[in-house]
């Protein structure tokens, strides 16, 4: 066997379903050197997966490959039967995927669920499986890898199985890691840890690592070179630094616009409130929790602690934090859902709308659309003559930019982007003093969330309503507000008007934000690709 | 409408479901000879064209009887699957919507009523109230309702985290008006696959019941108590098991495959 | 281990619950005879002397609350009196007759695990393809099949073809418990028949659930083979979820026993009951119907304890579901 600086050759790779029409991948060819990191990137179904997956074998059962040959560490694995393939899995080709939540057994514990890549692989004692697993996971940043060995699955965070799972990837050290979207259900802070550690494992291991995402943003700082797959295609590649400052192709240069929230191409106006104006929502010295039963006797658990802010007639106010803050707990308190434990809520007109994460749960499925925005009126007792009424929907879906032939639909006929402006006109149709926005965008792609928000500045400035935008996502919260608010474990811990805040933080969550955010999206140095 | 193809559970079922209704309406229109009438001459003979599915020990027509007791059949399932629905949506969305202390206490009485093994209750409730069809159609209400509950409470937990309900918490809808416009007609949609075993489920328990002497009382026809006449016979006239049998089967099936079919459809 | 305590007392407590509210439900049931019941019990032919006479012996003439707290008294003590049509107490009347309806329920059980799991794994392996198809239509037509007419029909089968007469032969299992075997083994298939269709269905779409869970691509990526992942951790997970409906399919079987016992002639709890009920001898009606119902709400405590032991997600943070 020859020396040879790749470790991993892939040539005219096709992959299909069955028949010439459901071609999934059309003749991919690239390499993957000793100890680099190639981001393999491209949108939902465009056969990234597909790709990674071929390589270790593990494609749907109906899928097959058609033509090409996939070297892998001098060996050609299409000649590989599936006990070859098995010998390989894990020890050589380690693989961890996108959703950390489910990904290991929930019935075994984490040493259980470790065990058996080496079990499988190789023949050792119980203690030094154990060593080995304890080392492993310290490496991995576990700083107490002993209780973490009894644990369940259910009982770590998301951030931490993943680490769980990366510590099983590595165990044997791999030659090469396939990564299929390993951050994308975590939170940004979460991210930038989880790929830090991966690159610094690549490093110590002279591991490889093929990483599939469909984020062209967060690649730069992460891999050396990229290849951007289309259809089956393999449109663009080069260096991670090329085809991130001279997207050459338009392909590229259009993905690249479509993950980079840009504020001033969306051209965006908020009111600015003069601070004599009176206030639409002020909340003083809020605490509220849940009740929770152990047994037979029940406790109630605050989970924010004196909340106070006010939000000035016509302002738009944002409010940040991580996941767990408190942030949804606020929000059921100040719609009345949740009975705060102490504190006042003043909402001075007494008039809220309400518009949510989840586009598919905001609209009842077995309900029209003119049901929908008639519901609020019925709700409030408002009665209408039919004219008054038809003038007010009428009036309603024009402010969100929909015709009146979607009166008639069922959700289920209307887009994720439409939805979320259903849920926005239900809102204008008593026509509030506040809305209150619960991370509109997360859900949506990124055209039709620009959109979302365009129109909540032009309901903000033209009818003077307030409006609360809840975001982790610091870009929305830049673009849109003008105050903001940061909450941590419950608690606020800096406010001030936004470009301030996120211009000079003061408090520790603010600024771990803020660094996430810039080295998620952070530029390629010129000089990070690998040489040899 | 898609473009899609009706599934094939929809279509097996559907015949032997209309095989059913077909012979409910013959037997409400009184086709043939009288189900009740007894003959000292024509006993225990053979299927024939005259007796297009045999006499049985009292020479009485089996094919009338069959269709007699088919219109019981399909009367009594319905009735006590709308008993054990009614019963079971109230129970269910009461317990599954407002929680805590209403949920433990209908969700216990609801256990309760299903340990007891199979129609149990039913069989004793029949027996000390005195068999008649509107004893058994309650009776069997009554021990189907836990079930129905169970499923609207599970949807409506499940719904009652959704957004919109939210929503229309925010607005300020009431509950009587949130349990009965917004979750109501969304449950129903998950609970039609449980109709549909239901009724197979409470034909085969009435079917049980008559068997035992305790559903539909004689001279009116039913298949469990043809069965249980047929017993005595069963090898000097198998017809008589063989017919009654099959008639069963082919109803509890047809449900069957109906509910398959909806289920796929989701 | 303070959640674990808790856990077990609320668990208990809940149990006595349910048997207090089944014992309800029983004593209920017969007490909402229309008319005397000592007049239905002796006929219209007895007369009043003795009508009344029998009202004090049975305690009829006491308060309803008296009548139940005693009669509940006699039901957790294993003393119900004595049947009115048998002379004998009823408790050893039950007992008597235990092996054969306890025997019938449990071979049939054996019977539903031994035939559903390997169908189900080998079903699963490949969905959609041979095997699976002549699995599921097995299980769709049994599943329609109600436990007496399958019964008739095999008896019919049986006799015709065989010569086997299977009806009214018993053997019992302290003399000959090959033969008492034998003579349960027809009657068992019958009673199993449509709950081997019913746990196959369950554990198949259980199956294929975990099947697609992520751990088990995470298991493949780590280079185990199909049957190593199906034996730890695709049967262990669905394990969790069968167990409720096994216990289900127990409270079925055994509602199947009491019927089919009828038609196989067996002189079990079915045949007593039906006995019972045709005399219209309450007092060992009601002793059956609530020793069986309280059976099986231990049936149900048991799978419930089951089940939180084999789930850890189960055993912490109950009630915290908010």
């Amino acid at each position: 066997m020859s020396y040879s600086k790749y470790i991993l050759q892939v040539k005219d790779l096709s992959l299909d379903f069955g028949s010439e029409s459901t071609k999934t991948l059309h003749d991919i060819s690239f390499d993957l050197r000793k100890g680099e990191i190639l981001g393999l990137i491209g949108n939902s179904g465009c056969g990234k997966t597909m790709t990674a997956l071929s390589v270790s074998r593990l494609l749907p059962k109906d899928a097959r490959l058609t033509s090409g040959s996939i070297v892998f560490d001098g060996k050609e694995l299409m000649d590989h039967t599936e006990k070859d393939m098995r010998e390989l899995r894990g020890k050589d080709i380690a693989m961890i995927f996108q959703e950390p939540y489910t990904a290991l057994d929930p019935l075994k514990t984490v040493f259980k669920n470790l065990e058996e890549v080496l079990t499988e692989h190789e023949v050792l004692t119980k203690d030094e499986r154990r060593s080995r697993i304890l080392n492993m996971l310290k490496r991995v940043g576990f700083d107490e890898a002993e209780d973490i060995l009894g644990r369940y699955p259910h009982e770590l965070s998301g951030g931490q199985r993943q680490r769980v799972l990366i510590a099983g990837a590595c165990l044997l050290k791999p030659k090469l890691m396939i990564a299929d979207e390993p951050t994308s259900s975590l939170d940004t802070i979460t991210s930038m840890s989880i790929l830090e550690l991966i690159k610094s494992l690549c490093a110590e291991f002279m591991m490889s690592v093929l990483f599939i995402s469909h984020d062209l943003s967060i690649v730069g700082g992460f891999c050396d070179r990229v290849l951007v797959i289309e259809k089956g295609r393999i449109v663009d590649s080069g260096n991670a630094f090329d085809l991130l400052y001279n997207p050459k192709n338009p392909y590229t240069a259009g993905l690249l616009s479509d993950s980079r929230l840009d504020p001033k191409s969306l051209d965006l106006k908020f009111n600015k409130p003069s601070f004599s104006s009176e206030c639409s929502l002020r909340v003083k010295g809020l605490s509220a929790g849940y009740e929770s039963t152990h047994g037979f006797r029940k406790k109630k658990k605050d989970i924010i602690h004196d909340i106070s802010f006010k939000i000035l007639n016509g302002e738009s106010v944002g409010l940040i934090g991580s996941s767990g803050c408190g942030k949804t707990t606020l929000t059921r308190a100040i719609c009345g859902l949740l009975k705060p434990t102490s504190g006042t809520i003043t909402d001075t007109k007494g008039k809220l709308g309400v518009v949510f994460q989840d586009p598919v749960m905001c609209l009842n499925p077995a309900h029209t659309i003119r049901w929908h925005l008639n519901e609020p009126l019925k709700a409030n007792k408002i009665k209408l003559t039919k004219e008054e009424l038809n003038k007010t929907i009428r009036e309603s879906l024009e402010a969100v930019g929909l015709e009146k032939d979607i009166l008639g639909r069922y959700p289920s006929q209307l887009s994720g982007g439409q939805r979320q402006r259903i849920a926005i006109a239900m809102c204008l149709m008593i026509n509030p003093n506040l809305i209150i926005a619960d991370e509109p965008l997360s859900a949506l792609d990124t055209t039709s969330g620009a959109r979302i928000l365009k129109l909540l500045a032009k309901i903000n400035t033209e009818r003077n309503t307030s409006i609360l935008l809840i975001s982790h996502n610091l870009r929305v919260i830049r673009a849109a507000t003008s105050y903001v608010i940061v909450m941590d474990q419950g608690r606020i811990v800096e406010d001030g008007p936004t470009l301030n805040v996120l211009s000079n933080p003061q408090s520790e969550i603010t600024k771990k934000l803020l660094l996430a955010e810039t080295t998620l999206h952070r530029n390629p140095d010129k000089g990070q690709f690998m040489t040899e | 409408m898609r473009n899609k193809k009706i599934s094939p559970y929809y279509i097996v079922g559907g015949i032997l479901f209309s095989i059913i209704v077909i012979a409910c309406i013959l037997g409400l229109l009184g086709v043939g000879p009288d189900p009740e009438k007894t003959s000292a001459s024509s006993k225990l003979l053979a299927p024939s064209a005259s007796h297009l599915m045999g006499t049985d020990n009292m020479g009485r027509d089996l094919f009338a009887r069959v269709l007699a007791a088919s219109k019981y059949t399909l009367f009594i399932s319905f009735a006590g699957v709308s008993v054990a629905l009614v019963l079971g949506t109230v129970a269910g969305m009461l317990a599954g919507y407002f929680g805590g202390i209403w949920d433990r206490m209908i969700m216990l009485l609801g256990n309760s009523i299903m340990c007891f093994p199979g129609i149990l209750l039913a069989l004793v409730a029949v027996s000390v109230s005195g068999p008649s069809l509107f004893n058994v159609i309650w009776a069997l209400g009554l021990v189907f309702a836990p079930t129905f509950a169970r499923v609207y409470r599970t949807e409506v937990i499940k719904i009652k985290g959704r957004d919109y309900i939210l929503h229309a918490k925010i607005l300020g809808v009431n509950p009587i008006r949130i349990m009965a416009v917004h979750i109501f007609p969304n449950a129903f949609a998950q609970i039609i696959p449980a109709i549909v075993i239901g009724l197979a489920n409470m034909t085969l328990s009435e079917s049980a019941m008559s068997y035992l002497g305790l559903g539909v009382q004689p001279p009116k026809a039913s298949y469990g108590k043809i069965l249980s006449d047929a017993q005595s016979y069963i090898t000097a006239a198998p017809w008589l098991v063989i017919f009654p049998s099959l008639m069963l089967v082919i109803y509890i099936l047809g449900l069957y495959f109906i509910s398959e079919g909806i289920r796929g459809d989701k | 281990m303070k959640e674990r305590v808790t856990y077990i007392l609320s668990r208990v407590l809940e149990l006595m619950i349910t048997l207090l509210l089944v014992s309800l439900l029983t004593f209920a049931a017969f007490s909402i005879i229309p008319g005397d019941t000592a007049r239905t019990i002796l006929g219209p032919s007895a007369s009043p002397e003795q009508v009344e006479a029998l009202r004090e012996k049975m305690g009829l003439n006491d308060p309803l609350l008296f009548r139940y707290l005693s009669w509940l008294k006699g039901a957790f003590t294993g003393d119900l009196g004595n049947s009115t049509s048998f002379n004998q107490p009823v408790s050893s009347l039950i007992i008597s007759r235990l092996p054969v309806t306890f025997g019938l329920s449990f071979l049939s059980l054996c019977l539903v695990l031994v035939i559903s799991y390997p169908s189900a794994v080998i079903s699963s392996r490949r969905p959609g393809k041979f095997w699976d198809q002549v699995f599921s239509v097995f299980g769709h037509v049994s599943f329609a099949i109600p436990p007496f007419v399958l019964s008739l029909v095999s008896v019919l089968i049986a006799s015709k073809l065989f010569g086997y007469f299977a009806v009214g032969k018993y053997a019992s299992p302290s003399k000959d418990f090959g033969q008492y075997i034998y003579c349960l083994l027809l009657p068992a298939f019958c009673v199993a028949v449509p709950k081997i269709a019913m746990t196959f269905k369950f554990l198949r779409a259980s199956i294929l659930t975990e099947k697609s869970n992520d751990y088990v691509r995470t298991s493949k990526s780590r280079g185990l083979s199909d049957i190593k992942i199906m034996f730890r951790h695709i049967l262990p997970n669905s394990n969790v979820s069968v167990i409720t409906a096994l216990s289900i399919v127990l409270s079925d079987l055994l509602g199947g026993s009491l019927i089919v016992e009828q038609v196989f002639n067996l002189p079990g709890l079915g045949r007593l009951l039906i006995q019972a009920i045709g005399r219209r001898d309450f007092p060992l009606l009601s002793g059956i119907v609530f020793y069986l119902a309280a059976m099986m709400v231990i049936v149900y405590f048991a799978a419930d304890v089951l089940m939180n032991m084999c789930d850890p997600r189960l055993r912490k943070n109950r009630g915290d579901s908010l």
